[in-house]
């Protein structure tokens, strides 16, 4: 391959599938006391066998049709032989000769197009606590699903792995492919630099799209800094740094051969096409729909597309309220409460109910856009009726000329600088009055009568 | 086809098999004689025939995604010496 | 003979707690000269049961009451089942392979696991793991039974209780102990009986299948244990034809005569004799059709060992010490403590075959040797299913010769021996099945006649084998 940007990434993503039951036995992928979801199979006990779990194959295939993939028409499997505490066989069951989707992508937000190469299916290895002198092996997790993500070395900065990662994040919540509460969703990078002439480090074991920025970042410096060989590393979350494992020469020889315990499995079109009909309107189509048929802002659809929760949050919303307005306001302030939160929506208060309710009063004018700032803020954390919360405060919009009269003239009277500067020519200073008038009235004046009124006193 | 101790030691470690040096010896040799009955198959034209993994046709066998009968921890333990608490023990992979 | 039994100790007319307190004490009386057994299991304390079901009126199963022993790789819930190795010393399953499982529903008592080459490596029971003494000929304790099933051939023909054996092919190791021993040794079509339980040697070349004294009752055996399982993938979904009491009707029936198997390198006498068979199915009405299988003959042995060996490689690296088997104090790093244990436990044997097939498998030579093997066995599968569209059956020797000393097979080099089974591997690569028979002496040493058919058509060879009786 011929490179010339600085940096080349590559990403090889680990997803666990969630299946009710591991990938070759019927044992449960949810366990949580160790070693209670094992049986012989995933043991690897001598005269134990595999049996494919089809809603694996079912789920691995949806996403690979999610990401673009063609799906092979023949998909075997083969065994993967090295050797490790945590894998029952010394092998791994998995696919190497031909895998089941590829030829995919993901498009970042600049229209810069990561190729997937393959997406296939594979056995998940069991789970190892190190300690001094040996260590305590978990096989719970041994068998269980895992759907592997092969990405083209398309990235070329720590920002865009974490886009594309984010992205494909975000497709596999709308899949419901994978356990977006405990689901594992692990990374290893393949990283080179120009000024090491492109000398590629595996980087492995990043878990999550913060994380992989992060270690990317890291890794980028010390390629700088240092001498660069051929080398598998590990990154550690906790220290921020990453770690020699093995070098590329000493590599294991993995001997593949076909898994002769598993059948050919031949993928009819018709499979296919079912599955490829029970993915749900992913963020891209969403958000275009919400554009073309609902005339929604393009920014807001993005945006509101790209949080599965919100998007559903939203299109219940625009059923009763209007839409360009309803996108602005889920855009402006309920995402914004949930991104400074640093909160997911359902660990909020938040309901289509309230606040189609709220919208309403808006929309109606029986409230300012001030106050109805003021009450979806309190919505985050509390469920009450808007309606019933604005009488009881007073927070009913102020647009009788008369009452608001008084708040005119006291602000003019208070602020003769401002005044004087709006006499001059100064816009601002109008805007300033304002701003005096609807802190006055609590934010319950129409800022739009305010406007007029003060305009016509200071004639 | 030759094969030399080399190539027997780094098929050993590969397989995780620890040789004394007159057994690597022994085995090269071994090895370079059957291996050479093997090479035989290379008199088959072979051109454009697909390989037989299973020597009848087998397809498309599956299970629904529907849980089944699990091992107790104790019954899984019990089979080795090397268990501490509810886990397995192995030895150390750092 | 069983069928008798069975319907005897049905109704009550057989002591069961006798029969097996007998059948207990002869084996290992057996045991103790010729070493066929491995552990033992319970007969008595189920004898004890079916005797209470019989006196209850609730007798039932084609097996009641039969002493049915295992072959040590095939896995008995709670009984020690090692495939003859050391590294599984001590492994007690927690599960009974779908065959075991099915004669138990039979009522069949479990006898005991049988003595095997380590996981099925050889063909003369010498490669038996560290510790595990060789069993010897039934005929003549200088010789060898066979292999890799020589326990369970070696007890079939000494046992004098109503008894059959489970065995094991993968190359041959059912057709060629039998042969040995003098026995009747049956291997289904691969996928014909479920491998849910068998201790894996090549996973695309084992079968489970059986012995007995005569034909129709390892028939029944065979019927009994075949059949769909969905706890093993490759298990064939097409029904059980009848295989007990086939009507030995030959008429008309097309013998192949294999001329590849008759040639100078084998024993004279076993040419002799297998001719003599066939030309008496001609006598009573079989048609004699010469053929040549070239591929098969010549390069079956490679292509199999190739692909055995590559299939074996990857299933023994489990045996590292952990989880279940023999095991050491653990020390070291994990690549150490693994290293340690194989290498002490596992025979010289096992070493070979995992080093060739660890090789045969590896990045440089892949596509030279196992994808090379696995093509042409498509090839040797064509050339089988071609000659079976004018033959019915084919004819061979099982062995190319009798029973030989251990003396004798000392002098082999490690290549000689896997070139023993010329004659029983090409049908064991492709996948057909194929009877052993008793046909014949040599020196009062049996010889065994092979019968081969297509693929699920063990009718058509149980009606042959039926008709040289």
């Amino acid at each position: 391959m011929h490179f010339t940007e600085n940096v080349i990434i590559g990403l090889e993503i680990h997803v666990q599938l969630n299946t009710q039951t591991k990938l070759f036995c019927s044992c449960p992928t949810n366990a949580s006391e160790p070693n209670t979801a094992i049986c012989p199979t995933c043991l690897g006990h001598p005269g134990s066998k595999p049996v494919l779990n089809e809603k694996a194959l079912e789920f691995a295939a949806k996403l690979a049709l999610a990401l673009g993939c063609t799906i092979a028409p023949t998909v075997t499997f083969s065994r993967k032989t090295y050797f490790y505490p945590d894998l029952p066989k010394n092998f791994q069951t998995t696919q190497y000769e031909v895998p089941l989707g590829s030829n995919g992508a993901i498009v970042l937000d600049n229209g810069k197009v990561i190729h997937i190469q393959r997406v296939h299916v594979e056995e998940d290895p069991g789970a190892l606590i190190h300690e001094a002198a040996s260590v305590l092996i978990d096989y719970n997790r041994s068998g269980i699903p895992l759907c592997e993500i092969v990405t083209a070395p398309d990235m070329n900065s720590p920002a865009e792995a974490r886009e594309f990662l984010k992205k494909l994040l975000n497709i596999l919540g709308y899949l419901g492919v994978y356990d977006v509460n405990n689901g594992v969703v692990k990374a290893d990078a393949n990283i080179s630099i120009k000024e090491r002439n492109y000398t590629r480090v595996e980087l492995k074991n990043i878990t999550g799209f913060k994380e992989i920025e992060r270690a990317l970042q890291y890794e980028i410096e010390r390629q700088k800094q240092n001498e660069v060989k051929l080398e598998t590393r590990g990154w550690n979350a906790e220290k921020g740094v990453s770690i020699f494992m093995r070098s590329k020469e000493t590599e294991e020889d993995y001997g593949y051969i076909v898994e002769p315990d598993l059948p050919v499995f031949e993928i009819s079109s018709e499979w296919v096409r079912s599955v490829q009909q029970s993915i749900p309107e992913l963020a891209e189509q969403r958000a275009a729909r919400w554009i073309k048929d609902l005339s929604v802002d393009k920014d807001d659809a993005r945006i509101i597309a790209a949080n599965l929760d919100v998007a559903v949050l939203f299109e219940t919303i625009a059923k009763q309220c209007e839409p360009i307005f309803s996108a602005r306001w889920v855009r402006r302030e309920v995402l914004r409460i949930l991104n400074d939160e640093r909160k997911e929506l359902k660990e909020t208060a938040f309901e289509s109910s309230s606040l189609i309710k709220l919208f309403k009063l808006i929309l109606e004018k029986k409230i300012t856009d001030r106050i109805g700032q003021r009450i979806i803020e309190q919505l985050a954390t509390k469920k009450f009726l808007p309606a019933a919360y604005v009488k009881e405060n007073n927070l009913a919009m102020v647009a009788d000329e008369g009452a608001l009269k008084n708040a005119c003239k006291n602000a003019i009277k208070n602020n003769p600088k401002a005044v004087e500067d709006y006499k001059k020519g100064e816009e601002k200073s109008l805007m300033f009055l304002i701003g005096q008038v609807m802190r006055a009235t609590k934010g319950t004046a129409a800022p739009n009568v305010v406007k007029e009124l003060l305009k016509g006193l200071l004639k | 086809m030759d094969i030399t101790p080399e190539i027997v030691k780094k098929v050993a470690e590969n397989a995780r098999l620890k040789l004394k040096e007159e057994e690597i010896k022994k085995f090269a040799q071994e090895m370079k004689d059957i291996l050479s009955n093997f090479e035989k198959l290379n008199e088959v034209d072979t051109k454009d025939v697909p390989p037989s993994f299973h020597p009848v046709p087998i397809k498309n066998t599956s299970r629904p995604d529907e849980k089944g009968e699990c091992l107790t921890t104790q019954e899984a333990l019990s089979l080795s010496p090397h268990t501490s608490g509810n886990y397995f023990k192995g030895p150390k992979t750092l | 003979m069983i069928k008798q039994y069975v319907e005897s100790a049905k109704k009550g007319a057989v002591d069961l707690l006798e029969q097996a307190h007998k059948a207990l004490e002869e084996t290992q009386k057996i045991n103790k000269e010729y070493r066929y057994s491995a552990a033992f299991a319970d007969p008595v304390a189920q004898a004890e049961k079916l005797q209470q079901q019989a006196k209850d009126g609730k007798a039932k199963g084609r097996l009641f009451g039969v002493f049915v022993s295992v072959k040590d790789n095939i896995c008995v819930k709670g009984i020690e089942s090692t495939a003859s190795s050391a590294i599984l010393k001590g492994y007690k399953p927690v599960f009974n392979a779908t065959a075991v499982q099915k004669c138990i529903d039979e009522g069949a008592i479990i006898l005991c696991k049988t003595v095997q080459d380590e996981f099925g490596f050889g063909g003369f029971s010498v490669n038996t793991g560290k510790g595990i003494e060789k069993p010897l000929n039934p005929i003549d304790r200088k010789r060898t039974c066979g292999g890799s099933s020589g326990g369970a051939a070696g007890l079939t023909k000494k046992a004098t209780f109503p008894h059959l054996a489970l065995a094991e092919s993968t190359g041959g190791s059912i057709a060629n102990p039998a042969s040995f021993c003098g026995v009747a040794g049956l291997t289904p079509t691969y996928s014909r009986v479920s491998r849910y339980g068998l201790i894996d040697y090549a996973n695309s070349l084992d079968k489970i299948g059986t012995m007995a004294l005569n034909v129709n009752d390892a028939a029944l055996l065979l019927e009994i244990i075949s059949g769909h399982d969905p706890k093993d993938s490759t298990c064939s979904q097409l029904p059980v034809p009848s295989m007990a009491d086939v009507p030995g009707v030959i008429s008309g029936l097309r013998i192949g005569i294999v001329k590849e198997a008759f040639n100078e390198q084998m024993d004279n006498n076993v040419r002799k004799t297998i001719l003599e068979a066939v030309y008496k199915l001609e006598q009573i009405g079989a048609r004699r059709i010469e053929l040549s299988l070239p591929l098969s003959m010549n390069y079956g042995l490679s292509s199999y060992y190739t692909l055995a060996m590559t299939e074996a490689s990857t299933n023994l690296a489990k045996y590292c010490g952990l989880r279940y088997g023999a095991s050491e104090q653990l020390s070291g790093t994990y690549n150490e403590y693994f290293s340690r244990v194989r290498t002490s436990q596992l025979g010289d044997e096992a070493k070979r075959r995992i080093l060739l097939g660890t090789f045969a498998r590896m990045a440089g030579h892949r596509d030279a040797f196992y994808t090379k093997a696995a093509q042409v066995r498509t090839k040797i599968i064509q050339e089988y299913h071609m000659a079976f569209k004018n033959v019915d059956v084919l004819i061979t020797p099982t062995m190319p010769l009798v029973a030989p000393t251990f003396e004798e097979l000392k002098q082999l080099t490690p290549l000689q021996h896997y070139m023993m089974d010329i004659l029983t591997v090409p049908a064991n690569l492709a996948g057909l099945p194929h009877i052993s028979l008793p046909c014949g002496e040599s020196n009062k040493l049996p010889i065994g006649i092979m019968i081969t058919a297509n693929h699920f058509q063990e009718q058509k060879m149980l009606q042959v084998s039926n008709a040289l009786h």
